[in-house]
């Protein structure tokens, strides 16, 4: 264990968000039991009102999980002088077997209570609460992924061990290596460029289709590949975006472009892939909803809209990310 | 449209804050208080650490020091020829340093005689440095020449006593200045010979050994070698000194923040008092709010607003006032604590070093908890039947 | 445009102190007329008002509102129609202190959105029809009586509504300013906006725009005088 300030900071703020969220469930479970929305007792009059708590408890706990994201990255990056082989913030989450799977944990947090707020949000504008029982449900959801992220991310600095060797970017990202990484990033670049261009070109018509006419077939395939587009993208970042950004043929570390010496481009690079990808997923998850009477139109205009999100979230982050290979002179062929 | 909306109820919430203002001032100082704690922790620490690490990095890669019972110990200046034989080690270097402990101003002194290394990275701000063979001259630290009772400046003169107990005279002519006063406040720079007549050391010995190694990832190597050649040898390597530095600046300041938690719990208790404690005027103007169109949510979003304000306001206060603390009145409240081996700290000026890193952790330790001890009571007062009204 | 089926509303239902505030009330009130809801004190007159502008929820029957069943509906719906669709004057003013006349009287639209500057074009109007024009800087609680009363029609007013509830809206004002308040009433009346007003004074049932009074309790509707 390191007692560092950054450590701390994360411990205290995911332990409170813990707290609120298992508070907000516990009142979901109490409020799905009792729930009778023809009832006019107090006591469904009281339910109602705690939906309100409940919605803000989670609006809270998005919004730490996204700057407990960056925090955490951040924290890996400047514990890295206290790990003995650690020269960025890959080799302090590579210095145990916790790091890296407290970050996929913080990501899935993210997305799921994102889905959470915008499925209340959906359930907010129909006259009878019609996903009070899947969004409760859900909540139990958010809440399991909360816990698991307080414990490995707990795991994650108390087995810190500042005297075993661990492997940096320079090894994880490096074309010798072993392993999925390395094969990724030894993959050759220019076809890797094509099929992510591709990937984004046909999620783009497919954006467009949903925005136009909200069909079920186009709405599920675009979360499928919106889902795809993410995981591609993050292969993308770390196999040739990051390059162009660094101006390094061999330099492929996902986190370093979040840093000032380039400009906090990895900003708004993350920020629009996620807002892109998670409307984008969101529109075929909703849709089992449509065959809810008072939901339908509702999902609908919620569909049409957040396709439309979801391209500008798409166009935003392959605008960006393909600046420099624009800008700049570095070229890799 | 639905910016507008925010807009409006962010601008009722910031009327309704003025206009009761007494009632939050306590609850800002407080928050103010403990912000500028926490971030005065932190500017601290993380600026000394900031301090070595600019110093370190132009520190030589690896030195060789002897060892006899565990203890540190002269080296003979001809073992350089066996090293300088190991394949990636580009240049050695005896060095000559020690402690002065100076029993009329009660403080001890960093002394450093010079050969042919100079400390590439100070600037002088006043006058020279020594040449290696130069006699009783001196260069010292703006630390020392402002403790000695009578005020040193160039062209006075410094008495040491030296091993045999003789007195010897140095006249100075150089002070420090520099970016980092951390380590050159405390230093005083003599000619290596004088350093041997002052410290009475035999021919053919040096403090310890410096080796260059041209390239970084050799250097455990040729340390793993040293080591093996010279068992009664301790090479220490640059990066391990950083990591040292490191973990206990992160771990003191740790630890102080974990002390302070108590203090933060306090504080979040009394805000959640504060949240939950509404004037009957407050109740009732919320419940008007609703009657006459207020949905729960925008009350909901007004009490957000107000926590934003408070929070805001005394965190930005609260890091001003850390920021002047530390990088202008020398962080003088807890110096001590952090410092800890440094004797001499009058003039301890800190170079600003603030980054994200530090906001976004503080704002984790600080805002994250006061919100969330609002949120309960902001709810609270956001369900107030609108019904109520009607009723007196 | 409103009308209450079988409605009920008790008070700490299941609880020793439980109170039927109102017992099975069926009432129409149709467009552009000036009700008075009439009855001693504890007859549940404001109970019926705040259940008819959407504050409350039935414990049994039906609110309709436009043709719309508020009786069952969430409160953020609640909010929606009273907002679109109530004026309310209540006994006390309420007014909030230390804001000035013109702030009061917009800030029920604050959270629809609308420009603070269009907002405060549209209070100043409603403020000059009821001749408070001089008055639009001034804090509310340096105002008379009947100043504060007429704050507190504008801020009613501010929203266009088709409907205006007061609750006992003449209990502090004297003779006069009752009579002033009354005129106002009229004239909305005449504007086609419909109104109806709890109240146990004399002086407002009598008048001649009344044309519908609903004489009240127990909690239960004792009579109904329709005048043409
Ligand atoms: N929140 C409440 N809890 C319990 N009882 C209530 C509540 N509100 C009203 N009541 C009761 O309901 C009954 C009707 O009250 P209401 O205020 O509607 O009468 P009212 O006709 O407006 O009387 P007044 O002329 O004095 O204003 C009264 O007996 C009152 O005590
Ligand atoms: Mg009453």
């Amino acid at each position: 264990m390191i007692l560092h300030p950054g450590v701390i900071s994360l411990i205290i703020g995911s332990g409170i968000v813990l707290l609120l969220v298992m508070f907000a469930s516990a009142l979901g479970i109490k409020i799905t039991r009792g729930w009778d929305i023809k009832s006019s007792s107090e006591e469904q009059l009281s339910f109602e009102r705690k939906t309100y708590l409940i919605s803000t408890l989670v609006q809270y706990a998005l919004s730490f999980e996204i700057l407990s994201i960056f925090l955490f990255i951040y924290t890996a990056e400047d514990i890295h002088t206290l790990l003995v082989g650690a020269m960025c913030a890959t080799g302090s989450l590579n210095a145990n077997s916790f790091g890296f799977p407290t970050l996929y944990v913080k990501v899935v947090a993210f997305f799921v209570s994102a889905a959470w707020i915008a499925i209340n949000h959906l359930d907010n504008k129909a006259q009878d609460y019609p996903l009070i029982k899947i969004k409760y449900r859900l909540l139990i959801a958010v809440l399991a992924i909360l816990i698991i992220e307080f414990i490995l991310q707990l795991q994650y600095f108390l087995r810190i061990n500042p005297n075993v060797i661990t492997s940096c970017c320079g090894v994880m990202f490096s074309e010798k290596g072993k392993g999925l990484v390395s094969s990724l990033t030894a993959a050759p670049i220019l076809p890797a460029e094509i099929l992510f261009y591709s990937l984004l070109g046909i999620m783009i018509a497919n954006g467009i289709a949903v925005h136009k006419t909200q069909k079920k077939s186009f709405t599920y395939l675009f979360s499928i590949f919106s889902f795809i587009f993410f995981i591609a993208s993050v292969i993308a970042i770390i196999s040739f975006i990051s390059l162009y950004f660094y101006q390094l043929p061999t330099h492929h570390c996902p986190f370093d472009i979040l840093q000032k010496e380039y400009y906090y481009a990895g900003y708004p690079l993350y920020a629009a892939l996620f807002t892109g990808s998670f409307f984008g997923m969101m529109i075929g998850i909703i849709e089992p909803f449509k065959k809810i009477a008072s939901m339908t139109p509702i999902i609908l205009q919620a569909q049409r809209r957040w396709a439309l999100y979801a391209i500008i979230g798409l166009i935003v982050f392959a605008l960006i990310a393909s600046a420099p290979m624009i800008l700049l002179p570095f070229k890799l062929y | 449209m639905a910016l507008e909306k925010h807009r409006n109820i962010l601008d009722y919430t910031l009327q309704a804050l003025l206009r009761r203002k007494f009632k939050n001032i306590g609850i800002i100082l407080v928050f103010t208080f403990v912000i500028f704690m926490l971030s005065s922790i932190l500017f601290l620490s993380y600026s000394l650490r900031q301090e070595a690490h600019l110093i370190l990095q132009d520190s030589p890669e690896i030195v060789v020091q002897k060892m006899r019972a565990g203890r540190h110990e002269l080296i003979p200046i001809n073992l350089e020829k066996d090293i300088r034989k190991i394949p990636g080690v580009s240049s050695t270097e005896p060095r000559y340093w020690g402690y002065y402990y100076d029993s009329g101003a009660k403080a001890n002194y960093t002394i450093l005689g010079i050969g042919t290394a100079i400390l590439k990275n100070n600037r002088l701000l006043n006058g020279r440095m020594p040449l290696p063979h130069e006699k009783n001259v001196a260069a010292i630290g703006r630390g020392i020449a402002d403790v000695r009772i009578i005020k040193k400046d160039i062209g006075s003169t410094l008495y040491l006593q030296a091993a045999d107990g003789r007195w010897m005279n140095f006249n100075i002519i150089g002070i420090f200045e520099s970016d980092s006063e951390i380590i050159t406040s405390d230093l005083i720079i003599i000619s290596e010979d004088d350093f041997k007549i002052l410290n009475n050391m035999p021919e053919g010995m040096a403090t310890d050994l410096i080796v260059h190694v041209s390239n970084e990832t050799e250097i455990p190597t040729v340390a793993k070698k040293v080591k093996e050649q010279f068992p009664d040898s301790r090479p220490i390597l640059r990066d391990e000194i950083i990591r040292t530095y490191d973990a206990v600046f992160g771990w003191r300041s740790g630890l102080i923040i974990t002390l302070f938690t108590g203090a933060l719990i306090a504080f979040i208790i009394l805000a959640w008092d504060k949240a939950t404690g509404l004037s009957a005027e407050e109740k009732q103007e919320i419940g008007i709010l609703k009657a006459i169109g207020w949905e729960t949510s925008d009350v909901l979003e007004m009490k957000f607003w107000e926590g934003l304000v408070i929070s805001l306001t005394s965190f930005i206060s609260g890091l001003i006032l850390a920021y002047v603390h530390i990088f202008f009145l020398g962080a003088s409240l807890f110096a001590p604590a952090l410092k800890g081996w440094s004797v001499i700290y009058p003039d301890f000026k800190l170079t600003p070093f603030i980054d994200f890193y530090q906001i976004a952790t503080l704002t984790a330790i600080t805002i994250v908890p006061y919100i969330a001890s609002t949120i309960i009571p902001s709810w609270k007062a956001s369900i107030t039947d609108p019904d109520t009204v009607m009723r007196g | 445009m409103i009308r209450t089926e079988n409605v009920t509303k008790y008070f700490n239902r299941g609880n020793p102190d439980e109170v039927i505030a109102i017992n099975d009330v069926s009432i129409e009130i149709k467009k552009g007329d000036f009700t008075v809801l009439k009855g001693p004190s504890g007859s549940g007159k404001t109970t019926l008002l705040s259940l008819i502008g959407c504050m409350s929820r039935p414990t049994s029957g039906k609110v309709i509102v436009e043709n719309r069943d508020v009786s069952r509906l969430p409160e953020r719906f609640m909010t929606e129609v009273r907002r679109n669709t109530f004026g309310f004057i209540f006994q006390q003013f309420h007014l909030i202190k230390g804001i000035t006349v013109s702030d009061n009287v917009m800030l029920p639209l604050y959270p629809t959105g609308i420009k603070p500057s269009k907002l405060r074009k549209r209070a100043e109007e409603i403020l000059i029809n009821l001749g408070m024009g001089s008055r639009k800087d001034f804090p509310v609680q340096k105002l008379s009586g009947g100043e504060q009363q007429r704050t507190a029609i504008a801020r009613a007013l501010i929203n266009n509504p088709d409907i205006i509830l007061a609750d006992e809206p003449t209990a502090h004002l004297d003779t006069h300013l009752s009579e002033e308040f009354l005129s106002i009433m009229r004239n909305l009346q005449q504007e086609g906006k419909t109104i109806v007003v709890a109240t146990h004074d004399p002086l407002v049932y009598e008048k001649d725009c009344v044309n519908l009074i609903v004489e009240m309790r127990d909690g239960m509707v004792k009579d109904i005088i329709k005048k043409n």
